[in-house]
């Protein structure tokens, strides 16, 4: 086959199924991807490669290695989806015995990913939309696609100078985190009244036109601040507070400094930016972080200002070293046996339409390795795709193996998914979530985020709406154009 | 916390990505070096309390993000700046010859007056170095710029950099070239200050044949 044989010329043929984390082995030490030598066996070993190129063939992403060094092998990927297009088609993936390779095409860029993990298309392709919508983030679509039409063999790298890292943070993240795969927040777990008062705190200290305050602590979920008229029009999903995050996590802040920068919520408007101020409060540990969102560019002063109130009314309920105690819980507390680790997503929340979606897990044991970790996901993930095929969904997967036996089970109040022994018998299993889901639902005021507060800022109306308004022109571009 | 001070300037910090920016306000500010070197996005926002001249000054200093893509926002903060480090690499050509391009911004966008010092980062890496020292003090001489190679990565000449600016501003302001109560000056007086300021002052006069507005 056509497309085969040129995957094979490129190097990217059929090798041994690679076990999940290989890179945990590597030789290379992390950050000098860039400098990998393409020609490699061990870059063409990866488990999983993604690329970014023009619809000119320009390359502007690689994982491993440069992507300018690959630029003819982009070239030939984008020979492949010319090739197909000019059939009056669409390439969506090739498959080969131990790698998938699947494309995706979003306006002017092509995105490619060649895996040997095992998942599914559609689980890589929502990948290679993560990936999209980071970029998007950081530009804005209606930025990228004018920057294209103006010209069109456009070199996009000039734009994401620098960025490379914060890609190469959220596709770790996607190997390490079930919380891209559940589309939904992992929380932080806080006595109900503790949240409630920073709840309120962040409520009254507002400022015109913000949008939303968001609290942080350990990558996960305090509690978030929104705007009533504006998520009166839309929600802020997930999939953008994780990539607002990844921003965040992968440029380190200044200790005691404080940023501003320019972000795009994608799923919320790819075409205009919300302006974050971000700080953290615990300098110099650096866990705790505040984002406070406005759609005016020039509001610096007055959102710092916020913070301050908001760190001032934190000092006098000694918030941090409460937010500090509440580390994630072991599943031993939970009081079963057999069960070793466990996934819970609710969808019968108050308000449920409105909320950002969440979920809990127990805190994974010291006693387990990075590998292990990384296989138990694997099988996860293998379940996640099952349950939500679109051929053929399921609603219970109770999957035994020479290691651990897992169950997974969706109704319209949960998505649970669970490990236990491999010796469990069906009904103790049984038993044990049934054990679970009590306990879950005795401690979900801890767990949950259960009534985020709003406030009401007035916001700039354009800005709120789903849909950018045509004279949105002037604030999408960020002056992009002048660059070219 | 309530910081008394004589004078607050407003500072910038700005020139090419990877120059070394933010590590050196990082070691003005905290005294150390930033190991893990991530680029910045934005602006960030630092400040600190130096003697100068025998007043008290707070710095305001504006880090800004070297990529393109942050110019929009990076050049909405340069108004109203009072001085200015203007940061290039001692080891990258590429990055003294982009300084006229910030220079221009700096002039148009911040204040006129604006009292910029250039600053050749990364001394210590001097085995690598391409612009000479002698080449970049001739440039800062014919662009009225005062000068000094710093290193972030030892500390050397960092604090340095940070006081000249600040006392040439300080010495602006007492020889009546500079009015802090000039709007977008990027100088306001502190609580300090204000006590005196109801006392005729000998400059008044003649600042008020400088204004140009």
């Amino acid at each position: 086959m056509l497309a085969r044989s040129k995957l094979e010329e490129q190097g990217l043929g059929t090798k041994g199924g690679t076990p999940p984390l290989a890179e945990t082995g590597s030789p290379l030490p992390p950050g000098s991807h860039r400098d990998e030598d393409v020609t490699a066996d061990a870059w063409r070993a990866h488990r999983k490669h993604v690329f970014v190129l023009s619809e000119a063939g320009k390359p502007i992403y690689s994982r491993y290695g440069s992507e300018e060094a690959l630029s003819s092998t982009m070239g030939v990927m984008m020979a492949l989806v010319s090739f197909v297009q000019s059939g009056d088609n669409t390439i969506r993936s090739v498959y080969s015995d131990q790698h998938m390779v699947v494309f995706m095409q979003q306006g002017p860029l092509v995105l490619v990913s060649v895996s040997s993990s095992g998942q599914s298309e559609q689980q890589l392709r929502q990948e290679l939309r993560y990936v999209y919508n980071q970029i998007v983030s950081m530009l804005t679509q209606a930025s990228i696609e004018r920057i294209f039409q103006h010209k069109k063999n456009y070199d996009l790298r000039r734009l994401l100078a620098g960025s490379e890292k914060i890609l190469d943070a959220l596709l770790d993240l996607l190997d390490r985190e079930p919380s891209f795969m559940l589309s939904a927040v992992r929380c932080v777990p806080l006595p109900c009244s503790l949240r409630d008062s920073l709840g309120q705190t962040l409520q009254k200290a507002i400022t015109p036109n913000l949008v939303f305050s968001i609290l942080i602590a350990h990558q996960q979920l305090v509690t978030i601040v929104q705007e009533k008229t504006v998520i009166e029009d839309a929600r802020l999903e997930p999939s953008d507070l994780h990539l607002l995050l990844n921003l965040v996590g992968a440029s380190s802040a200044f200790q005691a400094g404080e940023i501003w920068t320019p972000i795009c919520l994608p799923c919320f408007n790819p075409d205009c930016y919300f302006y974050a101020y971000i700080s953290y409060l615990d300098p110099p540990d650096c866990t705790v972080c505040l984002l406070l969102l406005s759609t005016d560019k020039e509001a610096f002063y007055a959102v710092a200002e916020c913070k301050r109130k908001i760190e001032e009314a934190m000092l006098a309920q000694n918030a941090l070293a409460a937010i500090a105690k509440a580390h994630s819980y072991s599943v031993s507390q939970v009081g079963v046996s057999d069960l070793r680790h466990f996934m819970y997503k609710p969808f019968d929340v108050p308000d449920n339409h409105r909320q950002l979606t969440q979920f809990t897990r127990d805190g994974v044991p010291i006693t387990i390795s990075g590998a292990e970790a990384g296989r138990l996901l694997d099988l996860y993930r293998d379940l996640h795709s099952r349950i939500h095929s679109s051929s053929r969904p399921l609603k219970l997967i109770y999957h035994v193996a020479e290691r651990e036996t897992l169950l997974a089970w969706v109704t319209s109040k949960f998505e649970l998914y669970t490990c236990f022994s491999p010796l469990v018998t069906k009904a103790s299993a049984i038993n044990a979530i049934t054990k679970l889901l009590r306990w879950i639902k005795k401690e979900e005021d801890r767990l949950f985020i259960r009534y985020p507060p709003k406030y009401s800022t007035t916001p700039n109306p354009s800005r709120s709406a789903r849909k950018a308004a045509a004279d949105q022109h002037d604030t999408t571009d960020n002056g992009f154009l002048s660059l070219l | 916390m309530s910081e008394t001070y004589d004078f607050l300037f407003k500072f910038l910090v700005i020139g090419s990505a990877g120059t070394g920016k933010s590590c050196l306000l990082h070691q003005f500010i905290e005294n150390k070096f930033k190991q893990d070197s991530n680029h910045t996005i934005g602006v960030e926002f630092g400040s600190r309390v130096v003697n100068v001249g025998g007043k008290t000054v707070k710095l305001q200093i504006w880090d800004t993000a070297g990529q393109e893509r942050f110019r929009s926002v990076t050049r909405s903060y340069y108004r109203g700046a009072a001085g200015a480090l203007l940061v290039y690499d001692i080891t990258s050509r590429e990055t003294y010859n982009a300084l006229t391009n910030w220079l221009t911004d700096a002039r148009t966008l911040a204040s006129p007056n604006i009292v910029i010092i250039l600053c050749g980062n990364k001394k210590d890496l001097d085995a690598e170095r391409e612009v000479t020292f002698l080449e970049a003090s001739r440039f800062a001489q014919e662009n009225e710029l005062m000068f000094l190679e710093t290193s972030a990565l030892t500390g050397e000449n960092v604090e340095e950099a940070f006081l000249k600016c600040a006392r040439t501003i300080l010495n602006k302001i007492e020889s009546g070239e500079l009015d802090p109560e000039r709007m977008g000056s990027g100088i306001q007086y502190g609580d300090a200050s204000l006590r005196q300021l109801r006392q005729p002052r000998g400059s008044a006069a003649q600042t008020k044949q400088q204004c140009s507005c």
